[in-house]
């Protein structure tokens, strides 16, 4: 493969570039684009409001559906994670409970979600869409169900506030508590999946699954891990959500579904052999929160934030797969 | 996991065991799928015992109306995922469907309403539906981006074009088209459910009646040795993203007449099209997805919804129940299948 003619391959190694920096690439010229356009864009009070409000929230979900989409599987439910993580903690916050037992009532709700997602897919042989969609449905009956067919609970005084506020109003040398959890949650992901042996074996399970099987990885017992992991890392997006906004929203969480997707697969861009990593999903989460923030700042209005970013993540895939496929 | 399917060197001896073996394999699978389709119609005879009215024409037609909608976009995804394969994360998938629709039904809707006829009005939102399939087409085959991604992308464009186009209001629509589909009818059939059951011929005729259906199917199902039996693949493929395109557009014109206008929130129905495209699988004898088979899980559904507003159970259970039955469908199909590649 690399024994190509000379001339040939500085032509292709170049479009190798191309392809492989796309996101670099669009990131840097959209930055440059938005801070000239709009004057507020690059201050660090700006910049400091999207890292709260539309990065963090979306990077611990993308973070999760990292580990799925790296075992060659995907998640559908994270949305049903976040939400019931979310209405059991606001739930025992309401019953007077401490906030200790809340979060720990979330995250087991979210466990929960996980746990039957792994006996799913690894006891009854589902695919991992199949089951995470079934999973998606049963999810959202639930929460119908468990709130009379919707009803917001909203928790914005007294106890249960001031509860949330130690969560997310709360800051450690002047970083925001959101902001550390994530930087905590981003590390230890980077280093499970990209540094340790469990890592190894998601990767193995992504790339070959059959060989995964043959070399001895015990695939049911790390594919439930991996979406045990998944779960509860969206579990946490929920409980930072109903702390931000103090209340519960039913069927809230499903809008960070394909944003993750996007982010995650727009990170993939990033390896020749398109494996996701917690770099290139944070990468894509980044992008994909600039562009959101500065079209606000330009002037376009909600509705064409939407078609600016399927715009723009549709050309920087169509870059990087393009170009790479040229540079076959 | 598929462990056996990678162990080619089965001795000639355990030839007879292993015929055997694929024998009651088979007979395994027909078991299962007799046993889905009979979880099926146990929950109809509880329906038709129970629910009051459950067997009037009236009402029957009635789910055929409301599953109109569904149907045709089902059709749709069913087509892109033949084309395509049905592995999931690689294979053929429109998720940009139900927001095409959305962005369809806003087009056909807001060209009423500013005063333009039927005819053009028709012709642009099947133009629109048809341009953003091609725009599906053009990523997956010209670009080679994974569908699922690709169709996420233009996904957030035809929705948020849809919000640009109406800001998010409900747009009121009437025409004459409108209200022959409201309220015309046909031998005692409403214009509606006739859109359903014509559209479905066509589709079923089209699809498993051709040598064009066949070299669909060929082309989905083992991509180079259709390309080896010298036919255009990426032709193919395209096809079944403008063809879903098309649907969305029908499907855009059929909830207009049902609504009266052209509302937000039509990317809701995603999960219900995936959830019928991939239910009606167990219908087919190699579990593979089938414009019959589609169509009976369309109408499975909305009888399932159905069954369920007679017996006032509330609506919050039909989601649940609905992902339930995939659940247990498609577990049941892959033990059938065994070790056969299901993975």
């Amino acid at each position: 493969m690399s024994v190509s003619a000379n001339d040939n391959s500085t032509k292709v190694s170049v479009r190798g570039f191309l392809a492989k920096y796309s996101v670099l690439i669009a990131f840097a010229a959209i930055v440059v684009f938005f801070a000239v356009a709009s004057p507020t864009f690059l201050t660090p009070a700006n910049l400091f409001n999207v890292l709260v409000n539309n990065v963090v929230m979306l990077a611990i979900v993308a973070l999760g559906l990292t580990i799925v989409i790296s075992s060659g599987g995907i998640d559908l439910s994270v949305g049903v994670s976040v939400d019931v993580a979310s209405m059991v903690f606001v739930m025992l916050l309401a019953g007077g409970y401490s906030g200790v037992a809340g979060v720990a009532g979330g995250l087991g709700a979210a466990l929960i979600v996980g746990i039957l997602n792994a006996i799913l897919i690894t006891r009854l042989n589902i695919s991992p869409f199949l089951a995470t969609l079934g999973v998606l449905f049963i999810g959202q009956s639930t929460q119908q169900l468990a709130t009379s067919g919707g009803q917001p609970i909203y928790l914005t005084s007294g106890y249960a506030s001031d509860q949330f506020n130690a969560i997310a109003r709360t800051a450690l040398f002047g970083v925001p508590t959101p902001v550390i959890v994530l930087i905590v949650l981003a590390i230890a992901v980077h280093v499970l999946l990209h540094r340790s042996v469990f890592g190894r074996y998601v990767q193995a399970m992504g790339a070959q699954p059959g060989v995964a099987w043959y070399s001895g990885i015990r695939v049911p017992r790390e594919l439930s891990m991996v979406h045990v992991l998944c779960a509860l890392l969206a579990g946490v997006t929920g409980i930072l959500l109903s702390a931000t906004v103090k209340s519960y929203v039913p069927l809230s969480g499903n809008a960070f579904l394909l944003d993750a997707i996007g982010a995650t697969f727009i990170g993939t861009t990033l390896s020749r052999e398109r494996k996701p990593s917690v770099v290139g999903t944070l990468l894509g989460v980044l992008l994909l929160a600039i562009v959101k923030n500065g079209l606000l700042l330009v002037g376009w209005n909600f509705y064409w934030q939407q078609v600016g970013i399927g715009v723009l993540v549709f050309l920087v895939l169509a870059a990087s797969f393009g170009l790479r496929r040229a540079a076959h | 996991m598929s462990a056996t399917a990678l162990h080619p060197e089965v001795g000639v001896s355990d030839e007879k065991q292993a015929a055997a073996k694929s024998a009651g394999r088979r007979f395994g699978a027909l078991v299962v799928r007799l046993g889905a389709i009979a979880a099926f119609a146990a929950i109809m005879a509880y329906f038709v015992i129970f629910a009051p009215g459950f067997t009037s024409t009236f009402n029957l037609i009635n789910v055929v109306e409301q599953s109109a909608i569904l149907g045709v976009l089902a059709y749709g995804m069913t087509a892109v995922i033949i084309g395509g394969g049905s592995d999931v994360t690689e294979g053929g998938i429109d998720l940009s469907i139900a927001a095409n629709m959305g962005l369809c039904a806003a087009v056909y809707a807001t060209l009423l309403s500013m005063g333009y006829g039927d005819l053009l009005s028709v012709l642009a939102a099947i133009a629109v539906g048809m341009a953003v399939g091609a725009l599906n087409a053009l990523a997956v085959v010209g670009l080679g981006i994974l569908p699922l991604l690709a169709t996420l992308a233009v996904l957030n464009v035809a929705a948020g074009m849809e919000l640009t186009l109406t800001q998010n209001t409900v747009v009121g629509a009437s025409s004459p088209l409108l209200g022959l589909l409201v309220s015309g009818s046909f031998l005692g059939i409403s214009a509606l459910a006739w859109a359903l059951i014509v559209f479905s011929a066509i589709v079923i005729a089209v699809i498993h009646g051709t040598a064009f259906g066949l070299r669909l199917y060929a082309v989905g199902g083992h991509p180079e040795a259709a390309r080896a039996a010298g036919l255009s693949v990426p032709f193919y493929v395209s096809f079944t993203y403008v063809l879903s395109g098309f649907c969305a557009a029908v499907a855009s014109i059929l909830t207009v007449s049902r609504l009266s206008a052209s509302t937000p929130g039509s990317g809701e129905l995603l999960l219900s099209v995936l959830a019928a495209a991939l239910l009606g699988t167990v219908f087919s004898r190699r579990f593979v997805p089938t414009m019959g088979g589609t169509l009976l899980s369309v109408l499975f559904i909305g009888l399932l919804a159905n069954g369920f507003q007679l017996l006032n159970v509330s609506s919050y259970w039909v989601n649940g129940v609905q992902g339930a039955l995939i659940l247990l469908v498609v577990a049941i199909t892959s033990f059938a299948r065994g070790s056969e590649g299901s993975r």
